[in-house]
């Protein structure tokens, strides 16, 4: 067997056993380490190699960023930050015919620029804006459908724990890929809205609802409540937008003033604290461990010459950038079908990237389209952690998973199209790099 | 100590890829191991807030008084090696690991038993996985102690590596042996008679 064949053959083999329930570090390490053994003929080879990539892979000043905007996501969380943005932008839109869908995208798309974790934002959601919904009549498919698509908006908008591991294993400076999701993260938050509105007027039965004048307006306060949070957030993106702070120093930064904001809305006991503090750890040990198992991968990828053999087949066929960026988004959206999304990055990108750097591709702007495309896997059954997550917060028999990934259906196709723009437009991935 | 896992007040999410799963996580092991692997575990924790503060510090220093914490880079990328591998046991006996689950959930919604036999031979890949793992640190950090090994500028700042390495050894063994009993756990309940027992089923 050629090394190629190999390394082909330990690839199929790891989709197997991931699919099949194996923690995906073991998969990663162990056929990672046959396929070292068998291309090199050597097992201490292979051994040394662990040795190598336990040692090195995340020995890095830069690795500071998972833990420390975690805990800073975690923080937010416990202050009541994403309840706030939520009440502000439902009574500012709540006599809107899908008023109160169009206030969770919001308010997600404020809340993702304080965490990076999708599931936080759909857990978040589904716990306030799904009642909120359903005690105004709104269809209840559609209720959870626009939670679980608008999450997604975590993990595009900075910081994000999908970029995080896309720059660890593309090598790009984790700052930049931040910012890179900036204007795609402020376009699908408009796609959502846009989406929404032509809905009610289409198909308004679809999104149900009564769009009764309620008591409201703003309440005084309610936007000074708000003032805290922002200029967090300005303080985070700008100073890694300014130079003044490296991504791990800009985490440590927005972990410090989520703190103080917790602790000033006497949110945080220290029982309370420490909760989040282990969270965060248990958070970072499974995104960092995947990222030393993934370090071996790339090592047997490298040695077994399939990437090299992916490049020369696809300049053999002519296909060019736009034929490889089709391929390479179909095949993450198939398999989105059947991994998750941590996998499927773990998995394509070191096997595309040399591919990628060979077709000239700038990397940042691959990073978004790859998160993106990673994102609508999130909706999809029958993987579709996010629906999962939706459906279990809301907890109503009424509401079956079907309904959610139904409801989703429609944002997973409004992501699509903004994959599309962006495709067409890299300038809105690069431009603020 | 509270457990380890979700943050029940405010509008705290669970983790990103949390699921307690099917038997075995998140319960008492053999010799109560797991409770070694929880020590590591908040001796870890302390030391991501160690970390907060230490670069919080750096960059005060730096902006205020023109004085950055010395060594603080070193630290920063030593101390995540370590965080990582402290916690690496806890984190799986709390089934944190991150997975696909979803086949073999369904599997144990008809199967049960078949559905624990089968998680028991991936724990035992994983077992060897990390028994793996130990042995290619170990000669790491008897390099490490050796050579004296360090991080840093000598007549600056300087930091010997061989605790982290240590650190390691222990963290990917401990590891390896939370694997083994996870797979003994699940092979118990393949054998058993009562079917869906060992809280397969809620």
């Amino acid at each position: 067997m050629s090394a190629i064949e190999i390394g082909a053959w330990s690839l199929l083999a790891m989709v197997l056993l991931v699919v099949s329930g194996l923690h995906i570090a073991v998969a990663l390490i162990l056929l990672s380490l046959a396929g070292i053994w068998l291309i090199r003929g050597n097992f201490d080879i292979a051994l040394s190699l662990l040795g190598q990539a336990m040692n090195d892979a995340i020995a890095g000043q830069e690795f500071g960023v998972v833990p420390l905007f975690v805990l800073m996501g975690l923080l937010v969380g416990v202050a009541g930050i994403g309840k706030d943005m939520f009440d502000v932008a439902d009574r500012m839109l709540r006599r809107l015919r899908g008023g109160v869908g169009i206030a969770t995208v919001f308010a997600n798309a404020g809340f993702a620029a304080t965490t990076g974790i999708s599931i936080a934002s759909a857990a978040v959601f589904a716990r306030i804006s799904v009642p909120e919904m359903l005690r105004f009549g709104y269809n209840p498919r559609f209720a959870v459908g626009v939670v679980a698509g608008s999450s997604v908006l975590g993990m595009l908008i900075p910081p994000s724990l999908l970029m995080i591991l896309y720059a660890f294993l593309a090598e790009q400076s984790v700052g930049a890929m931040f910012l890179s999701g900036v204007l795609p993260g402020i376009l699908l938050t408009l796609v959502f809205c846009g989406g929404i509105l032509l809905i009610a007027r289409v198909r308004p039965g679809y999104i149900g609802g009564t769009a009764r004048g309620l008591q409201d307006g703003l309440v005084r306060g309610d936007l000074g409540r708000m003032v805290p949070i922002v200029l967090l957030v300005g303080l985070v993106l700008g100073g890694i937008y300014g130079g003044l702070f490296t991504a791990t120093e800009a985490g440590a930064v927005g972990a410090t003033g989520a703190l103080l904001i917790a602790l000033q809305r006497r949110q945080l006991d220290l029982a309370g604290f420490w909760r989040v503090l282990i969270e965060t750890g248990h958070i970072t040990v499974s995104v960092l461990f995947l990222i030393i198992a993934a370090n071996l991968y790339s090592r047997m990828l490298a040695l077994s010459g399939l990437p090299q053999a992916i490049v020369q087949a696809m300049v053999d066929a002519e296909l060019g950038v736009a034929g490889f960026l089709a391929m390479f988004v179909v095949l993450v959206l198939v398999l989105g079908f059947i991994i998750d999304s941590a996998s499927i990055l773990l998995i394509t990108v070191p096997l595309m990237l040399p591919v990628a750097q060979a077709l000239g591709i700038d990397l940042v702007w691959l990073g978004v389209i790859t998160i993106i495309a990673v994102e609508i896997g999130l909706l999809t059954p029958p993987f579709g952690l996010v629906a999962y997550v939706v459906k279990g917060t809301v907890d109503d028999d009424r509401i079956t998973l079907v309904d959610v990934f139904a409801g989703a259906a429609p944002f997973a196709l409004m992501m699509l199209l903004t994959l599309l723009v962006i495709i067409a437009f890299p300038w809105l991935a690069t431009a603020l790099v | 100590m509270a457990p380890p896992g979700r943050t029940p007040s405010g509008d705290g999410p669970p983790g990103p890829l949390s699921g307690s799963g099917p038997a075995g996580y998140r319960r008492p092991q053999f010799l109560r191991i797991e409770r070694v692997g929880a020590a590591l575990n908040a001796l870890g924790t302390i030391w991501i807030f160690a970390l907060l503060v230490l670069v919080d510090a750096d960059i005060l220093g730096r902006e205020l008084f023109g004085a950055p914490v010395r060594g603080a880079i070193e630290i920063v990328g030593l101390s995540i090696v370590g965080i990582v591998f402290l916690q690496l046991p806890n984190a799986l006996w709390a089934g944190r690991f991150t997975r696909a689950e979803l086949l073999i959930d369904a599997l144990g919604l008809r199967r049960p038993r078949l559905a624990a036999g089968v998680q028991g031979v991936l724990h035992l890949l994983g077992a060897l996985a990390l028994a793996l793992v130990t042995v290619a640190v170990w000669p790491e950090f008897l390099r490490a102690v050796e050579i004296g090994d360090y991080v840093g500028a000598i007549a600056d700042f300087t930091a010997p590596t061989w605790p982290v390495r240590l650190v390691m050894v222990i963290g990917s063994a401990l590891t390896a042996i939370t694997f083994v009993l996870l797979a003994v756990a699940d092979f118990q309940v393949a054998a058993s008679r009562a079917p869906g027992d060992g809280g397969a089923r809620p």
